[in-house]
C-alpha cells in the first residue's frame, strides 16, 4: 500500500526502514485500543463512583474518592435503619420492581408477539388502519395521556396497586412495531405448513414465530425491561403506599429528606443498578446480533 | 379535559373553554419549559452528536474486541436516572471531591447546580452521557453497511482520511445521522428524571421541563385540565420543532448531494 501512495505521489518517497513502518502501525492501533479502554472508564466512572461509596465509611463518603476503608455499613443501615430512623422497606421495594418489570414486561412481549403476528400475517378488514394508527400514536408524545390514563386507573380502582403499575404499561407499541416488521421477513411457506398440520393461529406464534426470533426477542425483551425498570414518572404518581413503592420510586422520594444518609441511598442506588447490570452482561452476546436487527 | 377546570377531586367541574390555553401561554413557567428544551438542545445535540460518532469510528475502527467495546459504551444507558442524580448531587456537593479539587487548582468552588447555565450543562453531560453509548451502536450500524469498494476506490485515488471521511463515511451515514438527530431532539422535550432530583426546575426555572410542568400541575397544584393543556401544548411543540428539524435536514442533505 506504500508503494501504492508512493507511486500516486501523494506522500514523499522516502526510504522508511521495513520495520520502522510496522513499529508505528503497531503503535497506531495501541494508541487506539487505549482511547476506547478510557473512553469505556469515563463511562462507568458513575458506577464505581456509586459503588465506591455506598462501601465507605459514613465520614468519607462524598469527600474522597477512593474511600481509606471499606464497610458495610450503609447496608447494613438499609435493612435496619438507625438509633433514630426507622428502617424504609427497600427489600420489599426491590421486589416490587421485580414484580412489575417483570409483569409488565411478559404482557408487553406477549402483546407484541400476538399483535404483531397478527398484523403481518393475518388478513382482516382494517389491518392497515389499525398498522398506521400505531405507527401514529409511536410518535405521538405519550405524555398528553398522563393524565387521562391517571384517571381511568384510579376510576378503575387500580390507584395505589401493583395492577395500576402494570396495567397501563402492558402494551408497548415499540414491540408491536418491531415483531410486525421482522414476522415480515419470515417465509410464508413456513407458515402454511404448520396451517396445514393443524396449528392453531395462537399456536404458531409460539411455536413456530417465537423460536424462529429469539435473538431479536431477547433484544426486545432486554429494552423493555431496562426502561420499565427505570420508569420513574408513573410510578411516582400512581402509589402512594410506601409497601408498594418500587425501589427506583422509593430512592427518589427519599433522596430529598434523607439527604443526610448519601452512603445508604448510594448502597441502595447499587441494589437497583445491579440486576440490570448482570441481566445486560448475560444476554450481550445476543444483543450484538439482535440490536442489528433491531435497526433495520 | 383540556377545556375543563376539574382538580382530580371534586364532582363537578366546569366548562372554561379555551381558557386552560391562554393561561398556559402567557405562563411564565410553561415559556420557561419551552425555552429549556431549546437550551437543552445547544448543548445535547452537538456534544452528542460528535461523541457518539467518535465512540462509533473508533470502535469500528479496532480490529478486534469490537463487541465487547460497544457493549462497554452502552453500560451507561442501563443506568436508572435517579441513581445517576444522586451520583452527581453528591459529587458536586459541598467539600465533595470535585469541589475540593476546584478548591485547590483554581481557589473557588463554581455553584454548579445554582448557576443556570451550568445547571443545564451538567444535566446535558448527563443526558450525553447516558445515550451517546446507545446513539453510537445506530452509527455502527451505518458504518458497517458501508460497503468496502468505496473505501478501497479511495484509496486508490489516493484520498486522505480526512476526505475520505467528508466524501464517503459522512454522506453514507445520512440515514443514521438523520434518525439520532430526530431522536435526541424528541428527547429534549421530555426530560423529566435529572432535573426533578437535581434541580427541581431550577435555578430561577432555568432547568424547568415540560414533564416537570405538566406532573407539578396535576399532581400537585391539582389541576387536571390546564396540565392536560399544557401536555397538549408540549405536543405541537414537539411535532413542529421536529418538523422543521426534518426540513432542515432535507434541505442541507440535497444541498451537499447526499441524498435526491
Amino acid at each position: 500500500m506504500a508503494r501504492l501512495q508512493a507511486m500516486l505521489g501523494r506522500k514523499p518517497v522516502v526510504a522508511v526502514p521495513a520495520r520502522r513502518i510496522v513499529w508505528r502501525r503497531y503503535a497506531k492501533e495501541g494508541l487506539k485500543y487505549l482511547l476506547a479502554v478510557a473512553g469505556v472508564l469515563v463511562a462507568v466512572t458513575p458506577y464505581l463512583y456509586m459503588v465506591l461509596h455506598s462501601l465507605a465509611p459514613w465520614n468519607e463518603v462524598n469527600r474522597r474518592f477512593i474511600p481509606t476503608e471499606l464497610t458495610l455499613r450503609s447496608y447494613e443501615w438499609l435493612l435496619q435503619g438507625s438509633r433514630t430512623v426507622a428502617p424504609k422497606p427497600w427489600l420489599r421495594a426491590l421486589l416490587n420492581s421485580a414484580i412489575v418489570t417483570a409483569g409488565s414486561t411478559f404482557l408487553m412481549v406477549v402483546c407484541g408477539l400476538v399483535v404483531g403476528y397478527a398484523l403481518s400475517r393475518l388478513r382482516f378488514r382494517g389491518q392497515q388502519t389499525v398498522y398506521n394508527i400505531i405507527l401514529f400514536q409511536m410518535f405521538y408524545p405519550a405524555i398528553v395521556l398522563l393524565v387521562p390514563t391517571f384517571l381511568i386507573v384510579r376510576a378503575l380502582g387500580l390507584y395505589d396497586t401493583y395492577w395500576g403499575m402494570i396495567v397501563p404499561k402492558a402494551v408497548s407499541l415499540w414491540a408491536i412495531f418491531m415483531f410486525t416488521s421482522f414476522f415480515k421477513s419470515i417465509p410464508q411457506d413456513i407458515i402454511d405448513a404448520a396451517r396445514i398440520d393443524g396449528l392453531s393461529e395462537l399456536g404458531i406464534v409460539f411455536r413456530i414465530a417465537l423460536p424462529m426470533s429469539i435473538p431479536i426477542t431477547t433484544v426486545i425483551t432486554l429494552f423493555l425491561f431496562m426502561e420499565r425498570w427505570s420508569e420513574l414518572l408513573w410510578d411516582l404518581i400512581i402509589v402512594q403506599d410506601e409497601n408498594l413503592m418500587t425501589l427506583n420510586v422509593l430512592i427518589a422520594t427519599m433522596s430529598g429528606p434523607y439527604g443526610n444518609y448519601p452512603g445508604g441511598l448510594y448502597a441502595a442506588s447499587v441494589i437497583l443498578t445491579l440486576p440490570i447490570l448482570i441481566l445486560f452482561l448475560i444476554f450481550s452476546k445476543y444483543f450484538r446480533q439482535g440490536f442489528q436487527l433491531v435497526l433495520k | 379535559m383540556v377545556f375543563s377546570d376539574w382538580n382530580l377531586i371534586a364532582p363537578d367541574w366546569r366548562w372554561v373553554g379555551l381558557q386552560n390555553f391562554l393561561e398556559a401561554l402567557q405562563s411564565r413557567r410553561v415559556q420557561q419549559a419551552f425555552l429549556s428544551s431549546f437550551r437543552f438542545m445547544i448543548f445535547v445535540v452537538p456534544l452528542g452528536l460528535a461523541v457518539s460518532l467518535a465512540i462509533a469510528l473508533l470502535v469500528n475502527s479496532l480490529k478486534r474486541f469490537q463487541g465487547l467495546f460497544a457493549v462497554g459504551f452502552f453500560l451507561p444507558y442501563l443506568a436508572s436516572g435517579v441513581a445517576v442524580s444522586l451520583v452527581v448531587r453528591g459529587a458536586l456537593a459541598f467539600n465533595s471531591p470535585v469541589g475540593r479539587f476546584f478548591l485547590n487548582n483554581f481557589g473557588y468552588v463554581p455553584d454548579w447546580l445554582g448557576n443556570p447555565w451550568l445547571a443545564i450543562l451538567i444535566i446535558s453531560l448527563m443526558i450525553v452521557w447516558k445515550f451517546s453509548g446507545y446513539y453510537a451502536l445506530i452509527f455502527l450500524a451505518g458504518l458497517q453497511s458501508i460497503p468496502k469498494e468505496l473505501y478501497e476506490a479511495a484509496q486508490i485515488d489516493g484520498a486522505s482520511s480526512w476526505r475520505t471521511f467528508w466524501s464517503i463515511t459522512l454522506p453514507m451515514l445520512y440515514p443514521a445521522l438523520y434518525s439520532v438527530l430526530i431522536l435526541m431532539v424528541g428527547l429534549m422535550f421530555g426530560i423529566f428524571t435529572e432535573p426533578y432530583v437535581l434541580t427541581k426546575g431550577g435555578p430561577d426555572l432555568a432547568t424547568h421541563t415540560w414533564h416537570l410542568e405538566i406532573y407539578y400541575q396535576a399532581f400537585s397544584a391539582l389541576r387536571s385540565g390546564y396540565a392536560t393543556a399544557i401536555s397538549t401544548l408540549n405536543a405541537l411543540a414537539v411535532f413542529i420543532t421536529v418538523m422543521i428539524v426534518r426540513r432542515i435536514m432535507e434541505r442541507w442533505g440535497r444541498n451537499l448531494g447526499w441524498v435526491d
